[in-house]
């Protein structure tokens, strides 16, 4: 539970940490289309360089990326795994038995092992140089449009933004439940079948009731402060678009026009 | 069982920008069967220091030998599960930690957790909900119908139940009234006059006076004081650099003599007090 990476805000001061949430978010969706369209390795190159180039510019370090790539390795070798085996395009390379192997299979499996790599990594890369609050205010500022056919914009904006609020305190709730029950001799690693369902149902008990009872108290909080989600109000923190931020957006299209481009070439 | 930490560090979230050193280098002998407080201001490690007495931390350098148990970096004990039994550990806000339908069988987990049969373990629950304080007639409740002082009475049991040699207890009257509190207080008195050791996380100073004898006063992560009562309280200049109150006793006392009385300012129970100035005035 203590290296839960995926996802965790990470201060620092960096030119990346400092663009505009909104362009984050744009940004990382352009570059998740642009992924999936075949460039050969030499679109993959490009796209490798511009995300090496993105961490080197957040003063992430490697080893956090790596931490966060580490738990999706296994979903990776399970998808490469039946891509060998299953895909029957290019040249017969290999005959095992039943099994046969194509070069198609190969690349396109190594090409989804990339596919992941990259976007697992942009994904980590926007996440723990941007603060949870300020990717709700992005959504939020995104998704204004939709006002006008009277979308919750706000709601939305204020649900995800409660949701990732408590994330990090039921994490540590469930820390303390799990100790308190290890106090008690409960073991979560190791024990038979249904001592293991006994021991998570001894968590997860006390979780719910202690998440239960926090939507009630913030509930109440919000509602003796007179809550109301269409009422007009102000900002603490406003977005602004600055001259970097027209820079990396330019990048970005550069970058993936190219790839994109390259892929119908090909 | 006597506990002993050899130069003790504990480091959160090592190689992470979150990295925090919360033990530094402690070293500590805590006496069977003493009744020891632990004080000291919020993030000083109070916290840290006794998740290692039943190793749900381990430290991430120097031991802790309690009994036969040798607790360290490289040496993780096979029978951990032997010694939570030995070190049962309250933690703050326990009610938090019940989840059984009944109160019965939330006492009973613990027992079987640690391989009492059912019947030993309906025995136990038994003798441990009177023991805090609630009768019989509570065990087939709910646990979640209760209020919040009854329900920690409960969780308190459920340690209890495990019948530990030490007992360890972080905070363990907070939130609850005055008449909870001293009921709970008188509680672990008695089960200390039993024959157990008790360390006790407490802010409350008058406790540490009436019932604790030993105390060991954290700063950032260390350990700078360990004593009697009767020494650290005479101490009060260094307790005040901590921003930690003399008990009301005490002070009264230190306030009596500056006026030109000679009172012990060790003396912990009303009655010896009211004894004391009534020895002064009349002799």
């Amino acid at each position: 539970m203590d290296n839960m990476t995926f996802g965790k805000y990470i201060p620092m001061n960096s030119i990346i940490h400092r663009l505009d949430p909104r362009l984050k978010i744009v940004t990382l969706f352009i570059f998740l289309i642009s992924v999936f369209f075949d460039a050969g390795f030499i679109g993959y190159g490009i796209l490798g360089i511009y995300v090496l180039m993105c961490a080197l510019l957040s003063k992430i370090k490697l080893s956090h990326i790596l931490k966060a790539i580490k738990p999706m390795l296994f979903m990776m070798l399970f998808l490469m795994f039946f891509n060998i085996f299953l895909l029957k395009t290019g040249d017969l390379l290999l005959v095992l038995g039943p099994v046969k192997i194509y070069s198609g299979a190969i690349l396109q499996s190594a090409y989804i092992f990339i596919r992941l790599v990259l976007i697992i990594t942009l994904t980590t890369i926007m996440t723990s140089s941007t603060k949870p609050l300020e990717l709700t205010l992005a959504i939020e500022s995104l998704l204004s449009p939709l006002k006008k056919v009277h979308f919750p914009v706000h709601e939305l904006a204020m649900m995800i933004s409660i949701a990732l609020r408590f994330i990090p305190d039921l994490l540590d709730e469930a820390k303390r439940i799990m100790k308190a029950q290890a106090s008690r001799g409960v073991d979560f690693n190791e024990g038979t079948f249904t001592e293991k369902i006994k021991s998570i149902i001894s968590l997860i008990i006390p979780l719910f009731i202690s998440a239960f009872q926090r939507a009630e108290d913030l509930a109440n909080a919000m509602e003796s402060r007179n809550y109301n989600p269409e009422a007009r109000r102000t900002r603490y923190q406003i977005l602004t678009w600055n001259l970097s931020d027209t820079v990396a957006l330019a990048v970005t299209l550069l970058v993936c026009f190219v790839v994109i481009v390259m892929s119908f070439l090909i | 069982m006597s506990i002993t930490f050899e130069n003790v560090s504990h480091v959160y979230g090592v190689d992470t920008p979150f990295e925090f050193h919360a033990l530094k280098n402690v070293q500590l002998n805590i006496k069977n069967h003493s009744f020891t407080a632990i004080i000291g201001q919020t993030g000083s490690g109070k916290s840290t220091l006794i998740q290692h007495i039943n190793a749900l931390l381990l430290p991430t350098q120097g031991s802790i030998k309690i009994d036969d148990y040798l607790i360290s970096v490289t040496n993780k004990p096979e029978k951990l599960k032997q010694l939570r039994q030995k070190a049962g550990l309250v933690f703050q806000f326990p009610e938090y930690q019940l989840f059984e339908e009944t109160i019965e069988k939330d006492i009973m987990f613990g027992p079987l957790n640690f391989g009492k049969t059912e019947q030993e373990a309906k025995e136990i629950a038994r003798s441990m909900i009177k023991i805090v304080g609630l009768d019989e007639s509570y065990l087939d409740k709910s646990p979640f119908d209760l209020s919040g002082g009854q329900k920690r009475r409960v969780a308190i049991a459920g340690i209890l139940a495990m019948n530990p040699d030490i007992l360890i207890l972080d905070e363990p009257t907070a939130g609850l009234d005055p008449q909870g509190t001293k009921d709970m207080m008188n509680l672990f008195k008695s089960i200390h006059e039993s024959g157990k050791t008790i360390i006790i996380v407490t802010h409350d100073m008058n406790h540490v006076l009436e019932y604790c004898d030993d105390v060991i006063v954290m700063n950032h992560g260390e350990v700078e004081r360990h004593d009697t009562v009767t020494q650290i309280f005479q101490d009060s200049e260094y307790l005040n650099q901590l921003g930690i109150d003399l008990p009301m006793m005490t002070r009264f006392i230190l306030d009596l003599n500056e006026q030109g009385y000679h009172i012990d300012p060790s003396i912990n129970c009303i009655e010896d007090l009211i004894e004391a100035i009534g020895g002064e005035i009349n002799g």
